[in-house]
């Protein structure tokens, strides 16, 4: 991906950033579609490949891939605002870890498999991971990889293995990769991929690798964002409209300093995915850059566990069913808040690479 | 059978944990949800081949007469066997009332079917617009000749679906003030008008219904004690029961997994998780004091007062917090659907999504926050 710091002025960014979520909105918009949600939900692949498509003929899978590759060419400020309304709207489709492909695709420059994935029409998913809760690659040859969200419908995956002292990159066609599923509390599915076979496509992509990791893991504290901000906007309509002892249950004062310090998370969380984007976009130092994508993650992954955790305790019983659409929200942060590097591995990695002054 | 209150307490601990260790069912140990009643079938007969169904109600009536110590012994080796809950509220919630408020005709009419399992009972209290603020439910009797026509609506009655009976509160004056105006009545729920619709929760099981009764017409026997005294009624029932919600059981059970899970991520030893950890089972010794400073009070004989509500509150907070850790060390793992490879006990976001509940049911902790203040602390307002 380039290192080259975005030129366009301020205003042109806003201008690209509504855009952004305005066509989102238009697609997949802000829990209006909880129906399809739950269609696909728990069912192969766990997600509509067909909606998946759609985001590809947007240009949202090469959005952050350079235009002289048949991207868009945009910055992280785009591609967060687009993962935080997808987010919003719960959508299962996995855009964050296409995108992760498409960067290393594109740092191999293989354009045959970076245009089916970034048309929509091929899913290749990134089987980088080895152990839960990590945000490294490490590429042991005979190490299972753990965790390929939504691999269901991956149509290859992208496997990571260090050879000659340099992290090389295979590309693995699903006919020929053995491959379990686990269901995730969203409705999506975790696969563990033996990672053996598949042909060497690019013989070093270690920083690609550690740029897109740090990339996806602020597009998943984005997601994030999203999620708790729409789960709060259900919570404080419930607020308003559920009496109990002839008022609005949001009159009470106890849920009205809760109701209020959630706000506050969510405006820390916002400010601090907002800063890390516009920071990368910028072109930041490698340690400056880990530093603001695991303040933001880190923030981003408690924040929306204590939003999702509080908007069901405030929706009382009805909160804890199923049918309840403010559960699918709990769920979903659930799943992304540990999802490229739980908060633990991000306060770490920002006590290593923080400066004093960012501290 | 002899007179199992004249055993020491701690011959009658002995006996009882004696008991669940041949008897109990290995595989119901420790369930992670409430059994339906054919799941706990088995066991119940055990119980009624003992005559162990009913340990509090009076001999007399076909129970064991148990002194309240010695029901705190019964229930403690329960929970630390692992003993599920049947569908049981016959047993603990209607037989103590009808023996305290029911006539002898109803006595002798209901109690004998609940010990021989005939029939099941589920409470009919809470209902859509009547959660947290009970005393305003809208389910209506009105009476007719010889029956009172019933129409309305109950929600989160547990296990209605293996329910045939159904005990409510329903509204018989609408123009008194909003506790002065129900009535406590029995439904057959075989009735003509009632449907059960389960309702499938967050951890996509179906232990709660939702209850409607449409012209449903109740025979007015059926009505216990006097009409529109039922709230009280309901209310004075409430008693030791109120102990075994803040039961350390569910957090000690829960952090024993907890221990697990961290010893299987690799980071038990790390001192942020010890440290974390060690906060969490000194909470749990400390609530297991506070919890011991209320039995105490029962077994004097005692009753306990408003300020019972701290047990509740700080054992579902502690409970959910224990949860709450085992998803922030869980990595990906905190995401998934099933348990860890297959294994029960490695289960985080079951474990998480079982204890976000306990906060709501049984009075909110909200609700709970509100009577400390209110009856213990009398602040004003």
């Amino acid at each position: 991906m380039s290192e080259v710091p975005q030129r366009e002025s301020a205003e042109d960014r806003a201008e690209s950033i509504r855009m952004i979520r305005d066509s989102a909105a238009g697609i997949a918009p802000r829990g209006g579609d909880r129906k399809r949600i739950r269609a696909l939900r728990f069912r192969e692949p766990g997600y509509d490949p067909a909606m998946l498509r759609q985001m590809g003929e947007q240009g949202w899978i090469g959005l952050r891939v350079p235009e002289e590759r048949g991207g868009a060419g945009l910055g992280m400020s785009a591609f967060c605002a687009l993962a935080e309304e997808l987010g919003a709207a719960l959508a299962p489709e996995p855009l964050v870890p296409a995108a992760l492909s498409a960067a290393l695709l594109a740092e191999a420059g293989a354009e045959e498999a970076l245009a089916g994935l970034i048309s929509g029409e091929a899913l290749v998913l990134t089987a980088w991971q080895e152990a839960a809760g990590t945000l490294e690659a490490p590429g042991h040859a005979e190490a299972a990889r753990l965790f390929i969200p939504q691999a269901a419908g991956a149509s290859a995956f992208l496997v990571p293995v260090r050879e000659n002292g340099a992290l090389a990159l295979r590309l693995l066609p699903r006919e020929e990769a053995e491959l379990l599923l686990e269901k995730t509390q969203d409705g999506g599915f975790y696969g563990t991929l033996n990672p053996r076979g598949g042909e060497v496509i690019a013989r070093d992509v270690g920083e690609a690798m550690e740029r897109a990791l740090d990339e996806a893991a602020l597009a998943a504290a984005a997601m994030l964002l999203g999620v708790m901000d729409q789960a709060f906007a259900l919570t404080l309509e419930y607020l308003r409209t559920r009496h109990q002892f002839g008022k609005p249950i949001g009159s009470f004062q106890a849920l009205q300093h809760r109701a209020a310090d959630l706000k506050v998370q969510i405006a820390l969380s916002r400010a601090s995915i907002d800063a890390a984007a516009a920071l990368l976009d910028r072109g930041a130092e490698r340690a400056a850059r880990r530093a603001a994508v695991s303040r933001a993650k880190a923030r981003a992954s408690d924040a929306a566990m204590l939003v999702t955790r509080q908007a069901i305790q405030l929706h009382g019983g009805i909160g804890y069913t199923d049918e309840a659409d403010i559960g699918l929200y709990l769920r979903k942060a659930m799943v992304l808040a540990n999802g490229f590097g739980p908060a633990s591995l991000h306060r770490r990695r920002f006590a290593a690479e923080a400066r004093e002054e960012e501290a | 059978m002899s007179d199992l209150n004249d055993l020491s307490d701690e011959d009658f601990r002995a006996e009882v944990r004696r008991f669940v260790e041949r008897e109990y069912p290995a595989a119901l140990r420790n369930p992670p949800q409430r059994l339906h009643w054919e799941q706990g079938r088995a066991w119940f007969e055990t119980l009624r081949a003992r005559g162990w169904v009913a340990p509090g109600w009076p001999r007399d009536y076909g129970g064991l007469g148990l002194s309240a110590s010695k029901q705190i012994i019964l229930i403690e080796e329960y929970e630390r066997h692992g003993v599920a809950r049947l569908p049981d509220h016959g047993i603990i919630m209607l037989g103590p009332l009808l023996i305290r408020f029911g006539t002898e005709e109803q006595r002798r009419r209901f109690l004998p079917r609940i010990l021989a399992g005939e029939d099941i009972w589920c409470q009919g209290y809470s209902e859509p617009g009547a959660g947290s603020d009970l005393a305003s439910l809208r389910t209506e009797a009105v009476l007719e000749g010889d029956h009172y026509v019933v129409n309305g609506q109950k929600i989160w009655t547990t296990l209605a679906t293996d329910a045939n009976w159904i005990f409510c509160l329903v509204r018989t004056d609408k123009g008194a003030r909003k506790q002065e105006g129900i009535s406590f009545l029995l439904i057959d729920m075989q009735s003509p008008g009632v449907t059960v619709r389960p309702i499938i929760n967050l951890g996509l099981h179906d232990e709660f219904c939702e209850v409607f009764f449409d012209n449903v017409r109740v025979p007015r026997e059926n009505l216990v004690g006097e009409p529109n005294k039922g709230w009280s009624m309901a209310k004075a029932l409430l008693g030791f029961e109120r102990i075994f919600l803040g039961s350390p059981r569910q957090s000690g059970y829960a952090l024993a997994r907890l221990k697990t899970l961290a010893e299987r991520m690799g980071v038990f030893e790390e001192p942020e998780f010890q440290d974390r950890y060690t906060r969490l089972r000194m909470d749990l010794e400390d609530h297991k004091d506070l919890y011991e400073t209320y039995v105490a009070v029962l077994r004097r004989g005692e009753t306990l007062g408003p300020d019972v509500s701290m047990l509740k509150l700080h054992q579902a907070e502690l409970f959910q917090r224990i949860t709450e850790l085992m998803l922030e060390i869980a990595g990906e793992n905190a995401g998934l659907l099933e348990p860890m490879g297959g294994n029960r006990d490695l289960h985080p976001a079951g474990q998480f999504i079982e204890a976000r509940p306990t906060t709501i049911y049984g009075g909110s902790s909200e609700i709970q926050r509100g009577i400390l203040a209110k009856n213990v602390l009398e602040l004003p307002g």
